[in-house]
């Protein structure tokens, strides 16, 4: 039982994460029905411009609380900068395209900051501090977690919520919906789809921030070539719980970081990537909707 | 356009034939082919520095049989299919030896080219298979992972007299090489090894596997793979307060290894060749001395030191042959015995194999430095 809930920890720490990353995707989808890949390698680009801008900024030895939340903010703020300069560059000029053009425009500028983050910090690894966040350990049962998984899975918990609430209670949320079931009625009724498309531009690559700076604190070693591995992870995880919906996104991360979780416990890791593709293959051929995804009947 | 297209590449090609015909003349032209970026770019970065620093103060005295050395760099990104594409280009280049790679995957896959086009190669490449082939082109420079599995046995089951073991690898020939032949080892001298299993290198996530091992209560985990995830490895493994021994197999020793376990390093031990600090060889300071002053920095680790050896044998053999006819350089190289090397005495084997290695075991301690405890 212990081993089951210490599982448990593992996979939802990660799950939560993989669940920030896809709600990037899912809802870039939604609005544009466009798979942003440059998502993943902007998860990378926050790790790294999150490590300098506390190694600039706080780093005295000590620290507070305030650097903390200063770093994370900072971080978020200058990568919702990126995400729209992506948007206004990769997508925009390419809205009244073939959807294939806009595809290769992402993976086109996936590489563009994937190799920046390169030129700018170098091809080597590199490491966070141990100290940004207490190295705490609780034990509960048997049960083992650390002051940063706490930080994770409550941050991202809070964060998830908000999300909701914004979507689905405010005016703005309501714009969004509006334009994600049909662009052209949003705009006769006189919403404008160029700021919605921005903010949520703006929010997925605030919340791609904030996860690319939980995986440094939390694994510290951060590497150029990283945002590939996270950004298929929370893709597929995004595809699970039905791309486009928003706690289908959530649902499918948690699901994805409990289901590799539960393989390498249980079975091996060696087999917990090539599980996490059987997964996707099974839930494509028996609910190619995704888990929350709705059948949506093609407009002729 | 298209007329004037061949004719242009023609001019090109003559004048580039031209260019390499005329240096190929007065210079040597060394070859290093090592993972100058990616995960492994320090130890790399530490095998390009090194050569370049050797060839440097040879050209200061005059060069080699009269010619100055040339360093031609290659980064294989310690990957299969660069390294492939690294020696193709090297050999284009008209290199006579090649120095390099770090790991052992990355130089067996350029092998057999530098094999088929007489181009001598050393490598601290420590995978058995390396020298199983016999190509009188390769000589190893380390020792083979055997030798160190042999040493770990010995160490696990006879001095710490360990219960129960768990075994870790990444997918890499070098790793899954060296922990098979741990497992070996173990197994001929008894010991009980309780878990055994793969992890992705660069996977980060580790605590999956971990909770699995906490569970079978282990008095040791060893890893043989690389510092990159050991340190992560030992890190989650405090974290989830997982009382047993961490064993790190010679690619975690590495000063980075220390970053990323951050203070659960403390404790780790490594079985290693001797650390460039405890060399006790005259020529070892003298190298070290030279590189720090150079470079303002030290080598990575051992392994950098070791290519180094690679190359002085290969330059000591040119100059004792004046030659640089590479079959013959091959043929001298094998019967080579105690040449005072950087890393200690250098012999080689009929196969390319180095000998005379001798191990230590390391405790890392708070402070990150090393001790010796065995």
């Amino acid at each position: 039982m212990d081993v089951f809930l210490q599982q448990l920890v593992n996979g939802l720490t990660i799950g939560s994460l993989y669940a920030l990353v896809a709600l990037g995707y899912t809802m870039v989808y939604g609005v544009m029905k466009l798979i942003n890949f440059a998502h993943g390698d902007l998860v990378a680009f926050s790790a790294f411009a999150g490590l300098t801008i506390y190694t600039q900024l706080f780093d005295d030895g000590t620290t507070s609380l305030v650097a903390v939340v200063s770093v994370f903010a900072f971080t978020a703020a200058v990568i919702a900068v990126v995400g729209v300069l992506l948007e206004r560059l990769a997508y925009r000029p390419l809205r009244t395209a073939p959807r294939l053009s806009a595809v290769v425009s992402a993976l086109g500028a996936g590489l563009v900051i994937q190799n920046a983050i390169m030129l700018i910090w170098g091809p080597n690894m590199k490491i966070f501090p141990s100290d940004l966040l207490p190295s705490t350990v609780y034990e509960v049962g048997g049960v083992v977690f650390t002051f940063t998984q706490v930080m994770i899975l409550g941050f991202s918990s809070v964060l998830m919520v908000a999300l909701f609430m914004f979507i689905n209670r405010t005016k703005m949320g309501t714009a969004i919906r509006a334009v994600a079931i049909d662009q052209d009625a949003a705009r006769l009724m006189g919403i404008n789809v160029n700021r919605v498309i921005m903010l949520i531009f703006i929010i997925g690559s605030a919340l791609g921030a904030v996860a690319g700076l939980f995986l440094g604190i939390y694994y510290r070693g951060i590497s150029f070539d990283m945002g590939w591995q996270y950004g298929l992870n929370a893709f597929v995880a995004a595809i699970i719980g039905g791309i486009g919906n928003i706690p289908g996104a959530m649902a499918g991360g948690l699901l994805l970081g409990l289901f590799n979780a539960m393989i390498s416990g249980y079975f091996s890791s060696q087999w917990a990537e090539a599980f996490t593709f059987i997964l996707l293959i099974v839930i494509l051929i028996f609910r190619p909707t995704g888990i929350f995804g709705e059948k949506v009947a093609e407009k002729v | 356009m298209k007329t004037i297209l061949p004719k242009l590449a023609a001019s090109v090609a003559v004048s580039c034939a031209l260019v390499s015909a005329v240096s190929a003349a007065d210079v040597i032209k060394i070859g290093v082919q090592a993972p100058i970026t990616g995960q492994y770019a320090n130890e790399g970065q530490s095998i390009d520095y090194g050569v370049k620093l050797i060839a440097e103060q040879f050209n200061a005295k005059g060069g080699v049989l009269g010619k100055k050395i040339e360093v031609i760099t290659c980064d294989d990104e310690a990957a299969p299919q660069k390294a492939a594409i690294c020696a193709r280009r090297l050999v284009n280049e008209g290199v006579m030896a090649v120095i390099g790679s770090y790991t052992s995957g990355a130089t067996e896959a350029a092998q057999a080219t530098y094999y088929r086009n007489g181009v001598l190669q050393t490598s601290d490449g420590t995978s058995d298979s390396l020298t199983e082939k016999k190509y009188w082109t390769f000589f190893r420079n380390s020792f083979q992972n055997s030798a160190q599995a042999e040493f770990t046995a010995e160490y696990f089951v006879n001095q710490k007299k360990y219960q129960r073991i768990a075994l870790l690898s990444d997918y890499s020939s070098y790793s899954t090489g060296l922990v098979d032949a741990v497992e070996a080892e173990l197994k001929a001298k008894g010991g009980n090894i309780v878990f055994k299993d793969r992890v992705r290198s660069g996977a980060q996530n580790f605590t999956a596997v971990l909770t699995r091992i906490k569970a079978l209560n282990p008095d040791v985990i060893y890893f043989g793979g690389y510092y990159t995830d050991g340190g992560l490895i030992r890190a989650q493994q405090q974290q989830l307060r997982i009382e047993a021994d961490f064993v790190g197999g010679d690619s975690n020793d590495n000063p980075d290894y220390m970053k990323l376990a951050g203070s659960s390093a403390a404790g780790t031990i490594l079985i290693n060749f001797p650390t460039p600090e405890f060399l006790p060889y005259d020529t070892a300071k003298q190298f070290l001395a030279d590189y720090r002053a150079k470079y303002n920095q030290d080598p990575a680790s051992i392994w950098a030191l070791m290519n180094i050896d690679g190359l002085l044998t290969i330059l000591h053999a040119m100059e004792e042959l004046k030659t640089e006819d590479t079959k013959k350089i091959s043929d001298y190289l094998h019967t080579l015995r105690d040449f005072p090397g950087i890393t200690g005495p250098v012999s080689f084997r009929e196969d390319g194999e180095r000998i005379n290695t001798k191990f230590n075991v390391y405790e890392i301690q708070s402070d990150n430095s090393y001790k010796i405890i065995f």
